[in-house]
């Protein structure tokens, strides 16, 4: 992850202020940055968004292709996830320097999706067996300030949201051989309910505390980050820990339990992305 | 794409023929014993056996053999960091690799390493870092190789608790040995140390709470040194999962003990007759 060095002192300063709820920056130990959610920003893919979180910014495409379904699993598409950590977002990850970061983020994306509530599969099916919608989501990071799990889920239940699946007809002609055919009408297509798609929340302990969506200083004085990937309803679908610091048990009772607070983001988030909701720019 | 050049492999599209099966797919029942006669909902662990110093070349190792799940581990280290320009002068380095070996799973795996692999080796250096006493090793690097022998489940797991074992028989300084433990939450009923068939094949019974969960935890100083799930599960699931993993934790404790202190009386040198 990209790091800035930090004083002794300055960490002391801050663990300090997270002791007692205040933070560098003035939000307390539960508040998000300014977030800003842009979606269909690019126009050659079938759906898109770009979150700004703070100074950490990531933009989201996601094109659909027709491809063999997986031989286990014949009556569903399937997501391949790929994130790749730019140059511009600082000079570590000039050449192959993001490449251990981006491989770890698409692991953790892996696991996210890894359970049958999240996309529905069974409606990226064409012809089981044989076609099938497979999604490309690509995740691209544009800027670095920390905060990155929780920024590249949200981008990409934005970017689901605003998929646009072209609809497509099977249709036999006379060697029995099977045709596909997309409609002529560009806006014929299939969405996506993105209900159950999780919110990632990263909790960093800093001191005794823990602290939400944390800056690159922040994470710099703590030792170890617990990451949560909730869905508005409260299910859990994947948590980790990360950091090379060990946590107290209690300390991460207390962090599933405080994720529930944070669940108010993965709410607002859901409430925005009802369909009819007309979502185009919004900011939090 | 990085291709294997030093092996001839089998053609490209070649498929495991357990696709052809007739049969139906095994759905497990989800109440009742388990398969191989455990509980169910009980810190039911399989045993395990233990043994210390069988790579002679390595500085430590260690083997872990629980139910069919083998694996060892080999530590190579403390030496001098290979990269010059990541000696980090205050602390040590730590460097963990886990691979499976082609044979290990149901489906032939490849020597490459996937993403899967890189990702476990990932999650086994978060969860070795705490324990080892890194500032005492200054620009040096330890060197953890896991190789995963046969896959039946539980995997993380043992190759947490295989590898704390090698680096403690190396003598690597550490605050304590770290101990993994998973399980299986299928529908309302949890399975502590699950099988390959137990973790790959869930019973479609209920659709709520599947998962699994992998903790890693120093016993002594009570602290949860790696966390890992994934599957859908309520938050009050993932506690009582954790406590569940923890509870196996500590069965495990007094038997990986016992096998470190009889590896290091085999090591000591015999008591001087005066």
């Amino acid at each position: 992850m990209a790091t800035v060095q930090v004083s002794e002192a300055e960490k002391v300063y801050i663990l300090h202020g997270i002791r007692d709820d205040l933070r560098v920056d003035g939000r307390g130990c539960e508040d998000y940055r300014h977030m800003e959610i842009e979606t269909d920003v690019v126009s050659n893919t079938d759906g898109s968004a770009k979150v700004t979180l703070g100074h950490t910014a990531v933009l989201v495409g996601i094109k659909a292709d027709i491809g063999k379904p997986r031989p286990l699993v014949p009556n569903e598409g399937y997501l391949e996830f790929f994130v790749d950590c730019s140059a511009n977002a600082t000079p570590e990850f000039e050449g192959r320097g993001g490449e251990e970061l981006g491989t770890e983020l698409s692991n953790t994306l892996y696991k996210v999706f890894n359970n049958k509530h999240s996309v529905d599969l069974k409606s990226l099916c064409i012809c089981p067996g044989e076609h099938c919608w497979v999604l490309y989501v690509d995740v691209l990071l544009l800027q670095c300030d920390g905060n990155l799990y929780d920024a590249i889920s949200i981008a990409i239940k934005a970017a689901l949201f605003n998929t646009k699946i072209p609809r497509v007809r099977i249709s036999t002609d006379e060697e029995g051989g099977k045709e596909i055919e997309l409609s002529d009408d560009p806006y014929d297509c299939m969405r996506l309910n993105v209900e159950n798609v999780p919110c990632i929340v990263t909790l960093c302990k800093v001191g005794h505390r823990h602290v939400v969506d944390a800056t690159l200083q922040e994470k710099a004085c703590s030792v170890a980050s617990l990451i949560i990937s909730v869905t508005h309803k409260g299910t859990v679908t994947c948590t980790r820990k990360v950091g090379g610091g060990s946590l107290d048990s209690e300390s991460i009772f207390e962090m599933t339990e405080l994720h529930h607070s944070c669940f108010t983001l993965s709410e607002s988030i859901h409430l925005l992305s009802r369909p009819g909701s007309g979502w185009s720019s919004t900011s939090t | 794409m990085p291709t294997d050049t030093k092996r001839v492999r089998g053609p490209e599209v070649s498929q495991s023929p357990s696709l052809f099966l007739c049969r139906p797919p095994v759905v497990l029942p989800s109440q009742g014993p388990r398969a191989d006669g455990r509980q169910r909902d009980q810190v039911d662990v399989r045993p395990v056996f233990v043994r210390c110093g069988l790579v002679s070349q390595a500085k430590g190792s260690a083997y872990i053999e629980a139910g069919n799940t083998k694996l060892m581990c080999c530590v190579y280290g403390p030496r001098e960091t290979e990269r010059k320009d990541e000696t980090d002068m205050k602390c040590g380095r730590l460097t963990t690799d886990m691979r499976f070996a082609p044979f290990s799973c149901p489906e032939r795996g490849s020597w490459i390493q996937g993403s899967q692999d890189k990702d476990f080796s990932l999650m086994l250096h978060e969860s070795l870092q705490p324990a080892v006493c890194l500032h005492k090793y200054p620009r040096s690097q330890i060197e953890v190789n896991v190789m995963v022998l046969e896959n039946s489940g539980s995997v993380l797991a043992h190759a947490i608790t295989c590898a704390s074992l090698a680096l403690a028989d190396a003598g690597i300084e550490m605050y304590d040995l770290v101990l993994g433990c998973s399980i299986r939450q299928d529908g309302a009923s949890c399975v502590v140390d699950p099988s390959y068939m137990e973790e790959n094949y869930c019973s479609s019974a209920s659709s709520e709470n599947q998962g699994g969960l992998t903790v890693a935890f120093l016993p002594s100083l009570n602290q949860i040194s790696g966390l890992q799930s994934d599957g859908e599960m309520t938050e009050e699931i993932l506690t009582a999962g954790v406590r569940t993993c923890i509870e196996g934790c500590y069965k495990l404790y007094p038997v990986i003990q016992q096998a470190l202190a009889k590896a290091v009386r085999k090591a000591a040198p015999p008591p001087s007759e005066s």
